[in-house]
């Protein structure tokens, strides 16, 4: 039995996944911050320029921890030499920019993961009021990477730099953390989902289109199609809860994967959550992307094996 | 092999953690309702809920070590939340308007805004969380600084009155009745520059 969960745990696996995870969440990176360019001094100031003042949600955050990284230690290191808090704000996003950069060359991979991980922490953290799901997705995304085995093969690091990670084991564990991790997001989505009645008569699929800000088709357009709410209602609890299970299975995977896909890329078109869609495409992605396609090939020459020996 | 034990360790921690604080979220939910439970399972859920949280050291004191450290884990794990997105039913949503008072008897309209639709989503996340605050006086906080935003681009602006409600969706049928979407006032907030605290009036 022990035996078992280590081979599950620590399979040899080539780092195919992880170029996916760090040229997805270096995209990631990239789009984020280009995104809030133009709102990041408003969102995240702290003196009273801003949105909301930034020291409010850190305060709350303090009630929690006083250890979670927070655009605050930065600001008050830049005071210490003399930088404004604009200029300490305009450094941090320029940073992350240029981690996500480094990601997708594969520059630096390791310290551009760390760094991307703890500037958008900060961000995030600091913007506690303005978080949402795309934030803990991308947390969860660039806490794997920092601690998988970079460099991989496709990096600029591999080329440049005489340090490679050897142990095929540990590609293979990072990658069952992060597929382990996403079924458990998905069955608990696909859970809370089923106990809500309007998921099972379309009537949630309704208001979640129509719900600003995500009204992004026009309702007189939806309600011609409301006798399909239902029915996609119901799917994307099934396509969810069923996730754990039919991932893992061959003959399922690739279907599962795709209405997986599907479902965020209309997430991401009809509501305008493209980064979140994103995200969750490059994660599953890389935790269940690589081999599929031999995979695939591999079960259905199986089933005709075994047709031509029946 | 020592390395693969200490990973078995993280391994094990780590999704314990994140096993538990999902079913606490799921027993919150049913808890919270409705569900397509019996309202006689909100009192186990409440009570499973708490059992829960008490394990995960959510009961001690906010200044315990244990809980600082968890704490500190799960933010920069980015588990500190569960997975119910959406769920079990989609809620409404909120809208901020501001009347700015001009000193000549003009009065203007003004929504909360941001530059980009990336922060467009952030402010519609902020106006949810206004909304559904159980504490006056952080919805009265987060007001006055939108407010506060507001009377920085307007400086000549005398008073303002923030109206914050909630937007009520119509059902399928009741859009094909023709019935489209409400405003259902909530509260209200009057500011002005040299009253300090804006006084909130409820419905």
């Amino acid at each position: 039995m022990r035996k078992r969960l280590l081979e599950f745990l620590f399979p040899a696996e080539p780092d195919t996944w992880l170029s996916i995870l760090r040229l997805g969440l270096g995209l990631q990176v990239t789009l984020y911050s280009s995104s809030l360019q133009n709102d990041w001094n408003y969102l995240l100031s702290g003196t009273g320029t801003g949105l909301i003042s930034r020291d409010l949600a850190e305060s709350l955050l303090s009630v929690e921890s006083h250890f979670v990284p927070r655009l605050g230690w930065l600001v008050a290191l830049g005071a210490h030499v003399g930088l404004r808090e604009e200029a300490v704000l305009s450094v941090a996003w320029f940073c992350l920019l240029a981690a996500g950069g480094g990601l997708l060359l594969g520059l630096a991979c390791r310290s551009s993961a760390i760094l991307a991980w703890f500037l958008h922490l900060c961000a995030a953290k600091s913007g506690g009021f303005l978080s949402y799901g795309v934030d803990n997705f991308m947390t969860i995304g660039l806490f794997y990477l920092m601690l998988s085995p970079l460099p991989d093969r496709y990096s600029l690091d591999w080329r440049l730099r005489a340090y490679r990670s050897k142990d095929p084991q540990f590609f293979g564990f990072w990658r069952r953390v992060l597929q382990l991790h996403l079924c458990l997001i998905y069955f608990f989505s696909g859970l809370t989902k089923c106990l809500g009645s309007g998921w099972w008569d379309g009537s949630n699929l309704w208001r979640a289109l129509i719900r600003p800000p995500f009204n992004i088709i026009p309702p007189e357009i939806l309600v011609r199609w409301n006798y399909f709410l239902p029915v996609l209602g119901i799917s994307i609890c099934l396509i969810e809860t069923g996730y754990p299970v039919f991932i893992w299975l061959k003959k399922t995977r690739m279907v599962w994967l795709i209405c997986i896909f599907g479902m965020h890329i209309a997430i991401g078109f009809t509501m305008g959550m493209y980064l979140f869609a994103l995200v969750m495409i490059i994660l599953n992605a890389a935790a269940f992307g690589p081999g599929l396609a031999s995979r695939q090939a591999e079960s259905t020459c199986g089933q005709r094996t075994e047709m031509a020996i029946r | 092999m020592r390395q693969k034990r200490v990973c078995l360790a993280w391994f094990v921690l780590h999704f314990l953690l994140i096993i538990t604080f999902s079913c606490r979220e799921t027993l919150w939910l049913i808890a919270q309702g409705p569900t397509i439970f019996p309202p006689s399972f909100k009192r186990f859920s409440q009570r499973a809920e708490r059992s829960v949280s008490a394990a995960l050291g959510q009961r001690l004191a906010a200044s315990n070590p244990v809980r600082q450290a968890l704490a500190t884990y799960l933010h920069i794990t980015g588990i500190e939340s569960g997975y119910g997105y959406f769920a079990p039913n989609v809620p409404g949503s909120y809208k901020l308007v501001f009347e700015l008072h001009y000193p000549d008897g003009r009065v203007e309209y003004e929504l909360p805004r941001v530059n980009r639709a990336a922060a467009g989503l952030r402010l519609a996340g902020l106006l949810d969380q206004i909304g559904r605050t159980k504490y006056d006086a952080l919805r009265e906080i987060l007001v006055k600084m939108l407010a506060q935003s507001l009377w920085r681009e307007h400086p000549d602006v005398k008073t303002i009155r923030a109206v914050f409600g909630s937007i009520r969706l119509p059902s399928v049928s009741e859009f094909e009745h023709g019935k489209r979407e409400s405003y259902e006032f909530l509260y209200a907030y009057d500011f002005s520059l040299r009253d300090g605290p804006g006084e909130p009036e409820n419905p």
